[in-house]
């Protein structure tokens, strides 16, 4: 062999290595409160075979992959993956009872001199009084969706028989000529939505305090736009202990039986909302 | 009432926890890339609302013409950004 080709195999050799391991990485699932170095099986994203990575008394629950991110244009595939994340995240949640969830496509990589698991394992170390922290937070409890919306045409007809300004107004336009009419309508709208707002406050205060009762914490979200004919005016993610939850079932009940509104209850999910930010 | 995960009906508030929410690793081991969120965009501007709701009987007193006209305009909106993203 001429000393070219040596010279050119070694350099092949070593290229290979180092793509090897700067493409290696480690798709984290959830951080789990558990002393475990195990395997979960092959219950991953795609058949990936789900195993632990410990530190201390905790760890994470991890696939081992390419250091590439979970993409496709495919609206199918993703919710596959999405679904098939939370499947893990709920399996090590069953078993361990109180896990650290991560999003979807959080990928640890690996560097030239140091694999993505002991990236892992220094990421735990680093972090592990702040996760021991957050674990405390969420033991024994878990999140649930509220959302609440209301039909505002009912709300509008119900402020009309009960606001007199609103009264006063919509009796003076029917008595009035066209042109004056039209005003005095622009004028109502104006303060028919205005006193929207006022009740949607109200309301939520109300709501608000009612609900809080039966929680740990609370997240109010973005309220989202929601149907043709309903609107929805909160939107809260809720820890809430496990034990209590059929309390605030039955809380939310009285506000999804009033006229004009209707509440949405999802749940149990991993403390999602509760263990990102400081 | 009690508390619903089906697993149909619940996809958008999955999606909302799973794409947005969660434990955030702050350091550089890990990988990331702009335009990565444009998928949970796109996913939700796509399911926002009408399929759940469906389920809760939130719409029971539509008539088909709302519902109709409701799928045409989500579907004018949500095109715009598929385009965005295959043109990607």
């Amino acid at each position: 062999m001429s000393l070219e080709t040596q010279h050119r195999a070694k350099t092949k050799v070593a290229l290979a290595t180092e793509a090897i391991v700067e493409e290696e990485g480690k798709y984290v699932y959830c951080v789990a409160d558990a002393r475990e170095d195990m395997s979960l099986g092959k219950i991953g994203i795609e058949g990936h075979k789900v195993h632990t990575i410990p530190h201390k008394d905790i760890c994470a629950v991890v696939h081992s992959c390419p250091a590439q991110l979970y993409q496709s244009d495919d609206q199918e595939v993703v919710k596959a993956w999405v679904r098939m994340h939370q499947k893990v995240v709920d399996a090590a949640w069953e078993r361990w009872d109180t896990v650290l969830p991560l999003s979807f496509d959080t990928i640890i990589r690996g560097e030239a001199e140091k694999s993505a698991e002991q990236n892992v394992k220094d990421w735990l170390k680093q972090e592990y009084k702040e996760f021991k922290r957050r674990i405390e937070k969420v033991r024994g409890k878990a999140e649930y969706g509220v959302q609440v919306f209301w039909e505002p045409k009912v709300i509008a007809q119900s402020l009309t028989s009960t606001s007199p300004q609103i009264r006063r107004l919509d009796e003076e336009i029917k008595t009035k000529p066209k042109g004056l009419a039209y005003m005095y309508r622009q004028r109502l709208e104006n303060l028919m939505k205005h006193e929207m707002e006022t009740k949607a406050d109200e309301y939520f205060k109300d709501f608000y305090g009612r609900i809080r009762k039966y929680t740990d914490d609370i997240r109010v979200e973005k309220t989202k736009r929601a149907e043709p004919g309903l609107q929805m005016i909160m939107n809260l993610s809720c820890l809430v202990y496990r034990d209590r939850y059929t309390e605030l079932g039955e809380e939310l009940e009285k506000i999804n039986r009033r006229r004009g509104f209707a509440v949405r209850f999802t749940g149990p999910w991993p403390p999602y909302s509760f263990v990102g930010g400081a | 009432m009690e508390p619903t995960r089906n697993s149909h009906a619940t996809l958008v508030d999955l999606l909302d926890r799973v794409l947005d929410k969660g434990l955030v690793i702050n350091a550089d081991i890990i990988i990331s890339l702009a335009g990565v969120p444009l998928i949970g965009v796109n996913l939700r501007a796509a399911l926002a609302g009408m399929e759940t709701m469906l389920e809760y009987g939130l719409m029971k007193e539509w008539d088909a013409h709302t519902r109709a006209w409701e799928s045409e305009r989500r579907k004018k909106k949500v095109e715009p950004i598929r385009k965005a993203q295959i043109a990607r």
